[in-house]
């Protein structure tokens, strides 16, 4: 068991450019990325549209727009480090807006860097 | 709090969100993702293929949802043949929403 956690972070794409190049000033050049489509509790209407919109009545309305655009950003960090990437990613997200994303902290096990067959901590540094 | 991973036919997938939804599910993100499973692939004639297209839908939820989470889906995704996925669920110590930078769902 080593001290790694895996944090996923759903975040708008606009936003990667400014992400990657603050984590990576910080010292967490590392990340996968994936594109993915998804939606929130407010069912998929956009952030962007400036009136209010009443949750619970949207959740009954059909045809509001399926799905959103994201970037899924993963990165594996070591424990002490987590609350640092957690910080960094929410102030560079945040607009305010409905839409901001999620971040999750999961639990990783192990991790092997396939050149040299290292394992844990040493894997990701 | 769980991260439920399920990956299902890319056929299926909107009506696994359909009835997600439908009972109240409604945050989730998915994912188009290549792979195979215990049968190696499958074949057709003489063509082989090894990489099966298939969507992957993400959700985390708390833990007394996962029960009616994985029964809604192992019966929208089902067809009966080989090939109709897997679910994974794997825990999740923290979440946070960026809008509010609060702890939680």
């Amino acid at each position: 068991m080593f001290n790694l956690k895996e944090i996923i972070a759903i975040i708008r794409p606009n936003k990667m450019e400014k992400t990657k190049e603050v984590l990576s000033a910080l010292g967490f050049p590392a990340m996968t990325a994936h594109g993915v489509m998804g939606r929130g509790r407010q069912k998929a209407i956009i952030g962007e549209v400036s009136f209010y919109i009443n949750e619970q009545e949207l959740l009954k309305k059909e045809g509001t727009m399926r799905y959103i655009p994201k970037r899924l950003i993963s990165l594996v960090v070591p424990d002490e480090d987590v609350s640092l990437v957690v910080e960094t990613i929410m102030r560079i997200n945040q607009t305010g807006q409905i839409g901001d994303g999620k971040i999750f902290v999961c639990p990783i096990n192990d991790a092997i860097r396939v050149r040299t067959k290292e394992s844990g901590e040493e894997a990701i540094l | 709090m769980k991260m439920i991973r399920a990956i299902v036919r890319p056929n299926k997938a909107e009506e696994v969100v359909e009835s997600l939804a439908e009972a109240g599910y409604v945050a989730l993100t998915k994912m188009d993702v290549i792979g195979r499973g215990k049968q190696k692939g499958i074949q057709v004639d003489k063509i082989y293929y090894d990489e099966l297209p298939k969507t992957m839908i993400l959700l985390v939820t708390e833990d007394e949802n996962i029960a009616p989470i994985i029964d809604i889906i192992n019966e929208s995704a089902f067809t009966g043949s080989f090939g109709d996925g897997k679910i994974f669920v794997s825990p999740v110590e923290e979440a946070y929403t960026v809008r509010t930078r609060s702890k939680g769902l």
